[in-house]
């Protein structure tokens, strides 16, 4: 038989025992078997397939823990996004804010912009679209302070005032519209016309008049430090302040309510306003409980 | 085992006898082929790791060679081809001993040499050889083992011993 036959069985075990005497004999066998023998310190130190295995399952499970925590996170995170749609569908609506007579308000708009709302007024913004759109809805009247930023409207039933940073009010009673700008510039666009006004500049318009544009010094409304002021209006636009701000009804007799009126009023004394509206005008007054009788002499 | 009633290897008791079977195997193939300077018990674990986390996609006819492929793929990414030395464990001072010192040198000369000299060797012989000589593996049960044929098992472990005959000659 060849001698590399013989190695061959030998090396895979398959050696008869006459072939085995053979390899014996071979010249080279004890090399061989030295190698064979000597290669066995090059085995690695045990393998403890229980004890490995043992080490495989914990190191799963512990993964599969971990994967674990994404279902109730993910149960939390659909909870919160439920929770924001809610948030954001409430959101939607309108925020308002109203004034009763005698009553006034301060409203803090979402960009820090200040808005005073004077009696029985009332404003509607929205809070959600508060970044894109600068828009307030406004019934009666407010002093604004707006916050440097995009355009800035404000909406009445008569008109359009747009602004940009600045200090201004707006008045929109029912035959009265006036806009006073105090600081910066605003743009009223109303009946068609559109019209710039700077610091110091007065736009009103009444019922039966045109438009005009004034000027005024002031360097806010009078009734933020609780007086009103008038300035050549109507005496009924007088009348009208005066029961707003004292929550009061007043009955004129035999007066000209269209007469213009000049002159102011306190807001925290009856009698003392009383009197700064009718003196002028050399009228007198009866009062009953919520109730004023004017009367020309 | 039912092998083929499970379409993959995700069921445990599968997955356990498949690490029983294969687990010891994959380290000896690891150790033999990269040494064990890179941890090959460490690669049979994430190679196992890997085996579970793909466990749908794998049916018990592929888990073998998935296995055995991903392990060397470990290996190969931290391996840059250095050469493979294998620790040859001190023999242990015997206590009642009658060999004298002269015959001990020689006995570590010699494991020094053979050390070389299996470091000399290609992988496949490597592998081969030392799955045959250590853990006693029969030529038919390596070639399964690496998918090879049973002659190129043959070749390759008769091709090592000649190799490493020849190297301790000479050194």
């Amino acid at each position: 038989m060849e001698r590399e036959e013989l190695i061959r069985k030998w090396l895979d075990n398959e050696l008869n025992p006459k072939e085995l005497q053979l390899f014996k004999e071979l010249d080279d066998y004890a090399d061989l078997i030295r190698i064979s023998e000597s290669v066995q310190k090059f085995k690695p130190t045990s393998f403890d397939t229980d004890l490995e295995l043992d080490k495989l399952k914990n190191t799963i499970a512990h993964k599969n823990q971990k994967r674990n925590w994404l279902k109730p996170l993910s149960a939390i995170a659909a909870a919160i996004v439920v929770l924001f749609g809610v948030y954001y569908s409430f959101l939607l609506q309108e925020t308002e804010v109203s004034t009763l007579a005698s009553q006034k308000q301060e409203v803090i708009l979402p960009d820090n912009s200040n808005v005073s709302l004077n009696s029985l007024s009332s404003l509607s913004y929205n809070e959600k679209d508060w970044d894109q759109q600068r828009e307030v809805k406004l019934q009666g009247e407010a002093f604004f302070k707006v916050e440097k930023g995009t355009t800035f409207n404000v909406k009445t039933k008569t008109g359009l005032v747009t602004v940009i940073g600045t200090q201004f009010i707006v008045k929109d009673r029912d035959e009265l519209f006036e806009v006073i700008c105090y600081e910066g510039a605003v743009r009223v666009d109303h009946n068609g016309q559109s019209i710039v006004l700077k610091q110091g500049d007065r736009y009103i318009k009444m019922a039966g008049t045109i438009a005009s544009q004034t000027k005024t010094k002031r360097q806010s409304p009078s009734w933020i430090s609780n007086t009103s002021t008038f300035k050549s209006l109507p005496y009924s636009a007088v009348i009208a302040e005066f029961e707003r701000q004292y929550d009061i009804k007043i009955i004129a007799k035999d007066i000209n309510s269209k007469q213009l009126f000049t002159g102011s009023f306190i807001h925290n004394d009856i009698d003392i306003a009383l009197k700064s509206i009718t003196l002028p005008l050399n009228l007198e007054y009866t009062r009953t409980n919520r109730m004023i009788t004017l009367k020309g002499e | 085992m039912s092998k083929n009633l499970h379409k993959n290897i995700c069921e445990e008791t599968l997955y356990s006898n498949f690490f029983k079977k294969y687990a010891d195997d994959l380290h000896s193939f690891l150790y033999y082929k990269f040494g064990d300077h890179l941890n090959p018990k460490d690669k049979v674990q994430e190679a196992f790791i890997k085996v579970w986390e793909n466990c749908k996609n794998i049916t018990p006819e592929k888990a073998k060679n998935y296995l055995f492929t991903v392990g060397n793929n470990l290996m190969l990414n931290e391996v840059k081809h250095q050469k493979v030395v294998l620790k040859f464990q001190q023999e242990k001072p015997k206590s009642h001993t009658n060999e004298n010192p002269e015959f001990l040198m020689e006995e570590h000369e010699y494991s020094q040499k053979l050390q070389k000299a299996i470091a000399s060797l290609t992988e496949a012989q490597r592998v081969a050889f030392l799955l045959n000589r250590i853990e006693g593996k029969k030529h038919k049960e390596i070639a399964l083992l690496l998918d090879i044929s049973t002659k190129a098992v043959e070749k390759r472990i008769y091709g090592a011993l000649k190799k490493l005959k020849e190297q301790i000659h000479e050194l």
